[in-house]
C-alpha cells in the first residue's frame, strides 16, 4: 500500500467547519491560514440556483513559533476551528494550532470615512496653517471590505499538543483540551484558565492514555466528554467538584477478543467524539468504525457503522505507513438522522440511522463537474471485482478525507480533500 | 515462526518510528508514540513467547492468550534460527554517534537514574568524553544540552528539549566526518552500533530511537538520554563503545566489549521498553511492570546494573542484539 504525496504542504486543510446558520464557512490548513467562505445570497433573479460558497475572507491566523526552552518548534497548523454564535454584525471564531487558542473577528467595512480636514484623501497630513475652511468628514459607501483582526491570544496554557476546542453553550467559556489536559476560559482574560481535567499521572512512566478530543454537550453548560486513546468516553459535570478527573459517566465497549491484533489498541483509539445536536447521543470516530452512544447506556454504543472493514487485514501495512494514526473525524447532519466520515481514496461515507442505509461517495476533480450528480461507489474485496468497483489494493492512501462539515439545518456538506474543498449540495429541491 | 518474524518485522518498524518522532516537526507527538509504544510491547511479548506465539494472537476465536512472560529472558537458547550470523559491520556502523556529551551534565542533573549506574561507567564517560569530538556532533549536542538543563527540573514538556531537532540540525550533524568510513575492522564482532555517524541517514534502522520521553531530565539521567541518538543507556555503557571505536577499535578484550556492546543494545531497548522490559533480562519469568510507560521509559535503576554484570543475561541477548542490529 502505497502513499505519496506531490502537492504543497501548507495548503493541506486541517479544519472545516459551518457557523450556526451555516452562512459562513471556514477552513483552516498546515500553512496556519484561515479561509472563510460565504454562501451568495439567493437573489430574486436565480430564484432556483442555490446559493453558492464565495471566498469571502482569508487570513494568516498562526505562524510557526520556536520555543527555545524546549528547542521545539511550534507548527502552525490550524488543528481546529470553532465559530461563536453570532451576537452583532461581526463573526467570531477561535483557532487553535498545537499551543495557541486566538479569537479572531471577521467584520465588514463598507463604508469610508472622506473629507477629513488635517488629512487629504491619500491620508497624508496637511499642513494647519493651509486649512481655512471646517467641514463634517461623512461615511461614504466603498467597496466592501473584509477584516479579520485577533481579538484576544490565550496562549501558554497547554503543554501537550491542543487536539480540541470546544464553546460552551453559555457562550462565555470555552474548553481547550491537550493530550493530557483540558482547561476551561474565560473568553474575556486571557492569562489565566481553570484546570477542569488533568490525567497526566505522577510519573509518567505509568501514562496509559491520552485524551484525544472533548466537546460540550450543546445545551448543558455544565457537561462536557472527552475521549481516550484507550477507545473510552467520559462524560463530566462540572458541578460536581472543580477538577473532574471523576467523570459522571463512562462509556466504553467491551474488546472483542476475536479481533484482537498487535494493533488492537491502535484502532480502538477515538479520533473524534461529537455530540447530537439534539445532545442525547455521541458519536465516536475509531480508525475502522463510526459509533453512536446513548447518554444514558454506557455499557456499548447503540449503533456501530463499518467504515471500511476491508482495511482490517491490512493493519501492518497501514501501520508501516503511519495511515494507521490517520484521525477520521465524523458530523451528524441538521436533525442527526445521518452520520458523515471520511475514509481513503478521496472517500467519504454516510450513514442513514434511520433506514440503516450507507453509501460511498468520491471527491474528486473528475467526479464532480458543477451541477453532477456523485455516482455511489464501492470497494470490492473479494476475487471478482464487477466494473465500476474498486479494489482495496488500489486505493490511494494518500487521499484521505480527515475532515468534514454538515450545515446546520441544510444538506449542504463540505468536504476537505488534502488541499481541495468540496461542497456538495443536495439537489431535491 | 512467522509470527516472530512478523513481530520481529513490527518491533523495527515501530522502533524507526519512535526514532523518527524526534526529528518531527512541531515536537515529539504523545498520542502516536504511545500508540507505538503499545505496538512494541505486543510485538515484544510474542517475540519472546513460547514457539506458539499463534496463541498469542488468539486463533481460535476466544482462546485468551497465554502469558507470554513464561521465559523472559530467553526467547530462545542461542540465536533464533535464522538470525545467528553475526551482524555486518556495516550494520553497526550505521548507528549514530550518541551523545556522550550529553551525558555529562544530564548524569549531573538526574542523580536519580545517574546513582545507580555503576561508577566504572560514569568514569568511562569521563574517558569517552576526552576524546575529540567532531565539532558538528558537538555543536549538535551542545544544543541538546542547553535545553536539557533548562528543563532539568521540571517534568513537563513533551518534547523535553531533544526532541525535536529542526532538520537543519541534523544537517548541522551530517558533514561530522563520521567513523562511517571508519567502521569496525569486520573482525569486531562487537563494534558498537553507534560508531556511525551522527547524522542519521537512515532513521528507520539506527540505534533505538529516544523514547518520547515526556521528562528530558529522565532522558537525560539515563544516560545517553533524550538525545538524537536517543538511547538511554543506563549506564554509560553504551556511550563508551562509540568512543572507543571511533579512537581505536577494540583489541583485546574484545569479547568484554562485544558482551558489553550487547548490553549497550539492550540497555537502549530498555529505554524504549521501560521497565516492562526488565522481565527480559531478569532470569526469572515475570518480567518487569507490564504498564504501558512508553514515554517515560527511563530505566529502571536496578536493571542496568545487572545487565552491565550478568552474563548468562547476556548471552540470552543475542536475538535482540540481531534485532537492533538490523535495523
Amino acid at each position: 500500500i502505497l502513499s505519496s504525496s506531490c502537492h504543497t504542504e501548507a495548503d493541506i486543510i486541517s479544519t472545516v467547519e459551518f457557523n450556526h446558520t451555516g452562512e459562513l464557512l471556514a477552513t483552516g490548513d498546515k500553512g496556519g491560514r484561515v479561509v472563510i467562505f460565504q454562501r451568495e445570497q439567493e437573489s430574486k433573479n436565480q430564484v432556483h440556483r442555490r446559493g453558492e460558497y464565495n471566498v469571502y475572507s482569508t487570513f494568516q491566523s498562526h505562524e510557526p513559533e520556536f520555543d527555545y526552552l524546549k528547542s521545539l518548534e511550534i507548527e502552525e497548523k490550524i488543528n481546529k476551528i470553532r465559530w461563536l454564535p453570532q451576537q452583532n454584525a461581526a463573526y467570531f471564531l477561535l483557532s487553535t494550532n498545537d499551543k495557541t487558542v486566538k479569537l479572531w473577528k471577521v467584520s465588514e467595512r463598507d463604508k469610508r470615512p472622506e473629507g477629513y480636514n488635517l488629512k487629504d484623501e491619500e491620508g497624508r497630513l496637511r499642513d494647519p496653517a493651509t486649512i481655512t475652511t471646517l467641514r463634517v468628514p461623512v461615511l461614504r459607501p466603498m467597496d466592501l471590505m473584509v477584516e479579520a483582526t485577533p481579538r484576544r491570544v490565550f496562549a501558554n496554557a497547554h503543554t501537550y499538543h491542543i487536539n480540541s476546542i470546544s464553546v460552551n453553550s453559555d457562550y462565555e467559556t470555552y474548553m481547550s483540551a491537550d493530550d493530557l489536559r483540558i482547561n476551561l476560559w474565560n473568553f474575556e482574560i486571557t492569562n489565566q484558565s481553570f484546570n477542569i481535567v488533568d490525567i497526566k499521572p505522577a510519573n509518567m512512566e505509568e501514562l496509559t492514555e491520552v485524551i484525544t478530543a472533548a466537546e460540550f454537550h450543546p445545551h448543558h453548560c455544565n457537561t462536557f466528554v472527552y475521549s481516550s486513546s484507550k477507545g473510552t468516553i467520559r462524560l463530566c459535570d462540572m458541578r460536581a467538584s472543580a477538577l473532574c478527573d471523576r467523570h459522571t459517566k463512562f462509556f466504553e465497549e467491551p474488546e472483542d477478543p476475536s479481533n484482537r491484533s498487535f494493533f488492537s489498541e491502535i484502532i480502538s483509539s477515538i479520533s473524534d467524539v461529537k455530540f447530537s445536536h439534539s445532545g442525547r447521543y455521541i458519536m465516536t470516530r475509531d480508525y475502522l468504525t463510526v459509533k453512536v452512544w446513548d447518554l444514558n447506556m454506557e455499557n456499548r454504543p447503540i449503533e456501530t457503522y463499518q467504515v471500511h472493514d476491508y482495511l482490517r487485514s491490512k493493519l501492518c501495512s497501514l501501520y508501516e505507513n503511519d495511515c494507521i494514526f490517520d484521525k477520521f473525524e465524523c458530523v451528524w447532519n441538521g436533525s442527526d438522522s445521518v452520520i458523515m466520515t471520511g475514509s481513503y481514496n478521496n472517500f467519504f461515507r454516510m450513514f442513514d440511522r434511520n433506514t440503516k442505509r450507507d453509501v460511498t461517495l468520491e471527491a474528486s476533480r473528475e467526479n464532480s463537474k458543477p451541477r453532477a450528480i456523485l455516482k455511489p461507489r464501492k470497494v470490492c474485496v473479494g476475487g471478482k471485482r464487477r466494473k465500476d468497483e474498486i479494489s482495496v489494493d488500489s486505493l490511494d492512501f494518500s487521499k484521505k478525507i480527515l475532515h468534514t462539515a454538515w450545515h446546520p439545518s441544510e444538506n449542504i456538506i463540505a468536504v476537505a480533500a488534502t488541499n481541495n474543498l468540496y461542497i456538495f449540495q443536495d439537489k431535491v429541491n | 515462526m512467522e509470527f516472530k518474524l512478523e513481530a520481529h518485522r513490527i518491533v523495527s518498524i515501530s522502533l524507526g518510528k519512535i526514532y523518527n518522532s524526534r526529528v518531527q516537526r512541531g515536537g515529539i507527538k504523545l498520542h502516536k508514540n504511545l500508540l507505538v509504544s503499545l505496538v512494541l510491547r505486543s510485538a515484544r511479548q510474542v517475540y519472546l513467547s513460547d514457539p506458539c506465539p499463534g496463541l498469542y494472537l488468539a486463533g481460535p476465536a476466544g482462546i485468551p492468550a497465554p502469558p507470554p512472560q513464561q521465559q523472559p529472558g530467553e526467547p530462545a537458547a542461542g540465536p533464533p534460527a535464522g538470525w545467528g550470523e553475526p551482524p555486518p559491520p556495516v550494520a553497526r556502523a550505521s548507528w549514530p554517534e550518541t551523545e556522550p556529551q550529553p551525558e555529562r551534565p544530564s548524569v549531573s542533573h538526574a542523580p536519580r537514574v545517574g546513582d545507580e549506574v555503576p561508577v566504572t561507567t560514569v568514569t568511562g564517560v569521563g574517558d569517552v568524553l576526552q576524546g575529540g569530538e567532531a565539532d558538528a556532533t558537538e555543536a549538535a549536542w551542545s544544543r541538546v544540552e542547553r535545553p536539557r538543563q533548562a528543563t532539568a527540573g521540571e517534568a513537563e514538556g513533551p518534547a523535553g528539549g531533544w526532541g525535536v531537532f529542526p532538520e537543519g540540525s541534523l544537517a548541522a550533524r551530517r558533514p561530522c566526518g563520521c567513523p562511517l568510513g571508519g567502521e569496525d575492522p569486520p573482525g569486531t564482532p562487537a563494534a558498537p552500533p553507534r560508531t556511525a555517524c551522527c547524522c542519521a541517514p537512515r532513521p528507520a534502522e539506527d540505534e533505538p530511537p529516544a523514547p518520547p520521553a515526556v521528562c528530558p531530565r529522565k532522558r537525560g539521567a539515563a544516560g545517553v538520554g533524550g538525545g538524537p541518538a536517543g538511547c538511554p543507556a543506563p549506564g554509560s555503557t553504551p556511550l563508551k563503545k562509540p568512543r572507543r571505536n571511533l579512537e581505536q577499535p577494540p583489541s583485546g578484550g574484545e569479547d568484554d566489549d562485544a558482551e558489553e556492546m550487547e548490553t549497550g543494545n539492550v540497555a537502549n531497548l530498555i529505554s524504549i521498553f521501560g521497565s516492562s522490559f526488565s522481565g527480559l533480562l531478569r532470569k526469572s519469568p515475570g518480567g518487569g511492570r507490564e504498564e504501558e510507560e512508553g514515554e517515560e521509559s527511563g530505566p529502571e535503576a536496578a536493571e542496568p546494573g545487572q545487565i552491565c554484570c550478568d552474563k548468562p543475561v547476556l548471552r540470552d541477548m543475542n536475538p535482540w542484539s540481531t534485532a537492533i542490529v538490523a535495523f
